[in-house]
């Protein structure tokens, strides 16, 4: 929970994000080049992702790949979980993963809340352990159709291990896939691609433009978690009762929608009744029955003839 | 001048309890015949018809068609007012806004008075054909309440089948299914205990069971109820009301694929 409680500092961002920020929706791709000696050797590769839970901000999946070979280097990296370290830690590790791009190759996919929102809220749900499932499916087949020797494969586990490691193994068969709790303290290779991730995502947050007006919105949101009372405040600050909150902001979560119905306006929908009748396929009964007569032998009153009408002759019960 | 004493005031009571979960307005269409109401709930999927001769009544005054007005609110708060053995009289003046309704103890030592506001209620009135039902399947009204009240646990719809064999009623979903069978009975003692079927066509229709379970809100006005069905066509369910009215619930099949849905259209 410790995420980016620094990322308000105002500094330029080790990592380029400009062509994310500069259009804040839908999936963003960034990767080093590849290396060519992963080309020809055997590989291992870590996944892990950064910006989960958070209310606020993009979720980063990052992965990184070496010759197997390389193990013993990688290691002397002396990579960590992301959020042990701090920013600064955070950033030199990813100056070294940069520097040794000749065995190092790294990959990240942000996946910006707009797009969270969208999945999780179309009328089809795509939850997010399916949305991340299929993004590190997606980054490893990247990976390979990049012509990278893979043959192991250690991700950081999202939902129950075992059925995540059935799905990749039926996936990827020719793949030695480990997938584990906490795979970003055990593995250096996970380590790494969990410091990629880390370190986009908090540029993603330092960069951030407001797609809705820049000068709307105070860049204070806190770590963007909602245990935090600095995310919480500038959440509330920023609702709208109609439009609601700006694109930063992951609708699609809970203490998002719930602010949004105790504060937003109430939008009243009329087809809704009407689709409630339409589900239960019932059809209305006027379908079946004509409009009757209006002035027929129904039980409506007959109209007066004109000759009273004219002359306003109208029929009383009492005599004064 | 419209005057209407009903001797049996709990008549009312049931009528109002029957439709009040249904509908929110009802018009009164008095004439010298009777009183008729025609109402539809605010999808228009089903519609409740009742017809009340003037013969039930004593007296029973209409100088001219009258179309009164109500909101059920209201009246099921007046109503609710009157003993069971009450009996209730209706008046309407020609020209006012206002019904009346007097309320009279079986020794005359009680009256109490009443009088709601009328409503200017637009309703557009159908035309309900006659029709020549494929099976009419005459049961015990409690009986058909405990089928639907217990089909319901099982799903949203119930499909009614008339065979030469009896009625099925059967219901499916999520947690299981489960069938109904009456068979026509003439050997029990009391007539309201019997079920009789008239079968010209055998018929198999699906209906919502919500619904139903509002129709059966009606179940204490009449000790049997009588369903009228035919193919493609609304289900009528038919309360009476002593031997001088009724209370009918007409309520469309649900329609399963496109086709069927395009045929039932006028």
């Amino acid at each position: 929970m410790a995420e980016g409680q620094e990322t308000q500092e105002k500094k330029s961002s080790v990592v380029d994000v400009s062509g994310f920020i500069d259009s804040p929706l839908g999936v963003h791709n960034l990767q080093s080049a590849v290396p060519t000696i992963t080309c020809q050797d055997e590989c291992l590769m870590g996944i892990d992702e950064a910006g989960r839970g958070p209310v606020l901000g993009p979720m980063v999946y990052g992965i990184s790949y070496c010759p197997i070979t390389k193990t013993k280097d990688l290691e002397k990296l002396k990579f960590a979980d992301s959020k042990v370290l701090s920013v600064s830690q955070r950033e030199d590790l990813y100056h070294t993963i940069t520097e040794c791009n000749e065995w190092l190759g790294w990959k990240a996919c942000i996946l910006s809340p707009n797009y969270l929102s969208n999945c999780m809220l179309r009328r089809s749900k795509y939850n997010l352990n399916s949305i991340s499932h299929d993004t590190a499916i997606d980054l490893i087949r990247k990976v390979l159709s990049d012509g990278v020797k893979l043959t192991e494969v250690y991700v950081d586990t999202v939902g129950k291990p075992e059925s995540y490691q059935s799905k990749l193994e039926s996936i990827f068969p020719q793949l030695k896939v480990t997938v584990t709790k906490k795979a970003d303290s055990l593995f250096p290779i996970v380590s790494a691609a969990s410091i990629c991730a880390k370190v986009i995502r908090d540029a993603c947050l330092t960069e951030w433009k407001f797609t809705e007006g820049d000068d709307c919105y105070s860049k204070s949101f806190g770590c963007g978690y909602t245990s935090d009372t600095t995310t919480i405040n500038w959440m509330k600050d920023c609702i709208d009762p109609v439009f609601g909150f700006p694109t930063l902001v992951r609708f699609s979560w809970s203490t998002a929608s719930k602010m949004l119905e105790s504060n937003g306006l109430l939008v009243k929908w009329p087809d809704d009744d009407e689709d409630e009748e339409q589900k239960a396929n019932c059809p209305k009964i006027s379908l079946f029955f004509g409009k009757a007569k209006t002035n027929g032998d129904g039980p409506k009153p007959a109209k007066r003839h004109r000759y009273f009408e004219e002359r306003k002759l109208e029929a009383v019960d009492h005599f004064i | 001048m419209f005057e209407a004493r009903l001797i049996q005031g709990s008549v009312l009571k049931k009528m109002i309890d029957a439709i009040k979960d249904i509908v929110t307005d009802i018009n009164l269409d008095c004439s010298s015949t009777g009183i008729s109401v025609q109402a539809m709930d605010s999808g228009h999927v089903c519609l409740v018809l009742i017809e009340l001769g003037s013969d039930g009544f004593e007296p029973y005054r209409c100088d001219r068609n009258i179309t009164l007005g109500l909101g059920l609110k209201a009246l099921s708060v007046v109503v609710r007012c009157a003993n069971n053995d009450d009996s209730i009289t209706i008046k309407a003046q020609e020209g006012t806004d206002n019904i009346n309704f007097v309320f009279e103890s079986p020794n005359g030592e009680k009256t109490s008075q009443f009088e709601i506001k009328l409503m200017d209620i637009d309703s557009e009135h159908l035309g309900i054909p006659d029709t020549e039902y494929d099976s009419v399947v005459k049961m015990p009204s409690h009986e058909f309440q405990r089928i639907c009240r217990d089909m319901s646990q099982l799903g949203d719809s119930i499909v009614v089948a008339c065979t030469k064999d009896g009625i099925q009623f059967s219901a499916s979903g999520d947690m299981g299914s489960g069938k109904i069978n009456l068979r026509q009975s003439s050997l029990v003692d009391k007539e309201e205990d019997q079920i009789n079927i008239e079968l010209n066509d055998p018929v198999h229709l699906t209906f919502a069971l919500r619904y139903l379970n509002y129709f059966t809100k009606a179940t204490p006005l009449s000790p049997t109820v009588t369903l009228s069905l035919k193919a493609e066509s609304p289900l009528c369910v038919t309360y009476p009301i002593g031997d001088f009215g009724s209370m009918k619930f007409f309520l469309a099949p649900k329609i399963d694929d496109e086709d069927t849905a395009a045929a039932t259209q006028e």
